[in-house]
């Protein structure tokens, strides 16, 4: 039964319509009046699937139970009965919910009821639109006119022509007889309006992976005109993984061409973030460095792991990872302009030759720490060695190195130091299998 | 000995007005209280070298700006110079952004030299529009302690720029510049030239806000030899 039970109904009147539009065209859609044509409804009916389908993603991160309806008016549930403790009182959530609505861009109208039918029917008044106990939705309900009612337009004027005006004059009327006049389907559906009869609403299941994709009405030929989309299509993606209270290493971006394959761009984090602030961030360097083949006419979404959040932003207290947070987000920055293997860290190896006793390694990728060299290194390297005459003047050595019969690459060398006419000390050696001299750093 | 004195357009009008002849202590004392007088003194990262240390305002790199420094040529020691000012950083726990050297830098060496190479970030980049986006970035960081570059050409605007970025994440930022720059002008906080010199590295301070400029220190960096 619905004990308990509160409804948060979000009634989304322009939800195609919204879905579709970019900034610029929602501007010029207002200009011209707003009409969708009808050639175009089809369109839209898959459209409003697809963000009804987002949006329910996102309404999961407040609710473990949400609904939705499309037909007759695009409606999305949120069962809260169990969530208010968690964020800090009615008030407090649904400011918040309201406020990232507005930011995806959608137009809405929220109410609150102990019914799922109340509730919906609630985000048509105009004003007393959260009632939490059943006698409070009971007089509610009563003020209002019989218009609002869920019901087919002939049953409707059947009530009008009985001469009846409010919901109250109805509710006023015993079960039995409404159910013998008007229908038992009218009966049912006021005992649910009222929270008397259960309402079961099919539970939205959240899915393993997630895919959205963000159809323009329009041709995109510039990345920055995708900033706005990828803006909305990462706030609904936080939701959905604030509601699977996980978070992303990797995801995908896929921007459709017409008659041409997809553009694909797969942002790759240091530490996993589910934050759309610092995934946009991300998305847009690597955006802005893409050329694109030709105009973009939809934009995907995809992410298919997930990590648990349990290092985020937000989550920190000391000073120390405040501060690997913040190199976390310059390298995020960094790789996503410049690429990861063009981002690395330092490592020694242990190995005599010279060439061989140091790596690259990932940023931050902890290494063991071999013995250091006995003799002095130079601060800059040459790889490989180039081959030089032999130098003239020798300031010091030799220091003799001989490795790597183990492996095939086996190393005689005397090492000295060298002074180059323009007074720069060279690091040099003489391969003694060859006789050649070759110069290998410089004491910078 | 070369001495060169800048003077602070803020003192030209002083000098004239003055109307007397001035030994050139007179007229540096003067430019050094005239630009001291801008605000208080520049954080410093200590360069290791107290020679150079006492040179310099506050006692060592500007942290918050922009240091360039104009090499005569490669391998004259002009990382050494910087190595035990990035150690101390490193060892305070910031990170040190090397962005496209010329040459690799010699992870043996630094280790050697107690460099921590946890701390060390190597970031090679495509163009010099990217080297001075990466610098830029790096040096907001208020996980990076130091950032060092070598762009090929760099016009005031952007050494402008990057000041601005060291000064918001607090780091030091090092330019390292071909000699013929120090014909030009720069906002940089601080400009040294370096000479190859037989015992180690000639280093004349070439600009110093804040501070002296024109006099010439040899410092004994690019030791060959292991302590």
């Amino acid at each position: 039964m619905s004990a308990g039970r509160l409804w948060l109904c979000i009634r989304l009147p322009r939800l195609a319509h919204e879905a579709l539009a970019t900034a610029a065209h929602q501007a010029a859609d207002a200009a011209a009046g707003c009409g969708v044509d009808h050639a175009v409804i089809e369109r839209h009916a898959a459209i409003e699937q697809a963000a009804m389908e987002r949006l329910a993603a996102w309404a999961y991160q407040w609710s473990s139970l949400v609904s939705y309806r499309l037909a007759d008016g695009p409606l999305l549930w949120l069962e809260l009965g169990a969530s208010r403790a968690l964020f800090g009182g009615y008030g407090a959530l649904l400011a918040k919910l309201t406020a990232e609505l507005t930011q995806l861009g959608y137009s809405h109208a929220c109410a609150l009821a102990p019914s799922p039918a109340g509730a919906a029917l609630l985000t048509q008044a105009d004003e007393q639109r959260c009632v939490t106990t059943q006698a409070q939705l009971r007089l509610r309900l009563e003020v209002l006119p019989l218009a609002l009612l869920a019901l087919p337009p002939q049953v409707l004027a059947a009530l009008h022509s009985a001469g009846l005006r409010h919901i109250g004059q109805l509710l006023a009327l015993p079960d039995a007889a409404i159910a013998r006049r008007f229908g038992p389907a009218v009966s049912l559906y006021l005992q649910r309006l009222c929270g008397t009869a259960s309402d079961p609403r099919p539970a939205w299941r959240m899915p393993a992976v997630y895919r959205a994709r963000f159809e323009f009405d329009a041709e995109v030929r510039a990345t920055t005109a995708l900033l706005f989309p990828l803006r909305r299509l990462l706030l609904e993606f936080q939701g959905y993984l604030r509601g699977r209270d996980c978070a992303v290493l990797r995801f995908t971006l896929q921007l459709e061409h017409y008659r041409h394959p997809a553009s694909a761009v797969t942002i790759g984090m240091s530490a996993p973030a589910r934050d759309a602030a610092q995934l946009l961030l991300l998305a847009r360097e690597r955006l802005q460095a893409l050329a694109l083949p030709a105009p973009v006419n939809a934009l995907r979404l995809q992410a298919l792991e997930f990590t648990a959040a349990s290092v985020l932003q937000g989550d920190f207290f000391g000073s120390d990872a405040q501060q690997l947070q913040q190199l976390q987000l310059l390298l995020d920055r960094l790789q996503a302009r410049l690429g990861d293997q063009q981002v690395r860290g330092l490592a020694l190896e242990a190995d005599h030759r010279p060439e061989r006793s140091w790596r690259l390694v990932a940023p931050q990728q902890p290494t063991a720490v071999p013995d250091l060299p006995a003799g002095v290194r130079p601060c800059s390297l040459l790889q490989p060695p180039r081959r030089i005459e032999a130098p003239a003047v020798l300031l010091s050595g030799p220091e003799r190195i001989e490795s790597g019969w183990w492996d095939g690459g086996d190393v005689t060398r005397d090492y000295y130091v060298a002074r180059a006419v323009d007074g720069a000390r060279l690091w040099v050696f003489q391969d003694l299998a060859r006789g050649e001299w070759y110069l290998q750093g410089l004491w910078a | 000995m070369a001495y060169t004195v800048h003077i602070h357009s803020r003192c030209v009008k002083y000098i004239i007005a003055m109307n007397t002849p001035m030994t050139l202590e007179q007229l540096a004392r003067l430019c050094r209280d005239a630009e001291g007088s801008h605000g208080p003194r520049p954080a410093a990262a200590p360069s290791g070298f107290a020679e150079l240390d006492a040179r310099l305002p506050g006692g060592g790199w500007p942290v918050g700006a922009i240091a360039e420094l104009m090499s005569d040529a490669p391998g004259i020691g002009e990382l050494s110079l910087m190595v035990p000012a990035l150690s101390r950083l490193a060892h305070a726990g910031r990170h040190i952004v090397w962005i496209a050297p010329p040459y690799l830098p010699y992870a043996p060496a630094l280790a050697q030299r107690g460099l921590p190479l946890e701390r060390v970030l190597l970031i090679q980049t495509g163009s010099l529009k990217e080297s001075l986006w990466a610098m830029e970035q790096a040096l907001r960081c208020p996980a990076v302690g130091a950032v060092l570059g070598w762009p090929a050409s760099i016009v005031d605007r952007n050494v402008r720029r990057l000041q601005l970025a060291a000064a918001a994440g607090g780091s030091l930022g090092i330019l390292y510049r071909p000699p013929e720059a120090a014909r030009e002008s720069s906002p940089a906080a601080l400009r040294l030239r370096l000479h190859a010199a037989p015992d180690g590295l000639a280093v004349e301070i070439h600009k110093s806000r804040g501070g002296n400029a024109g006099m010439t220190l040899r410092l004994a960096v690019a030791s060959t030899v292991l302590a």
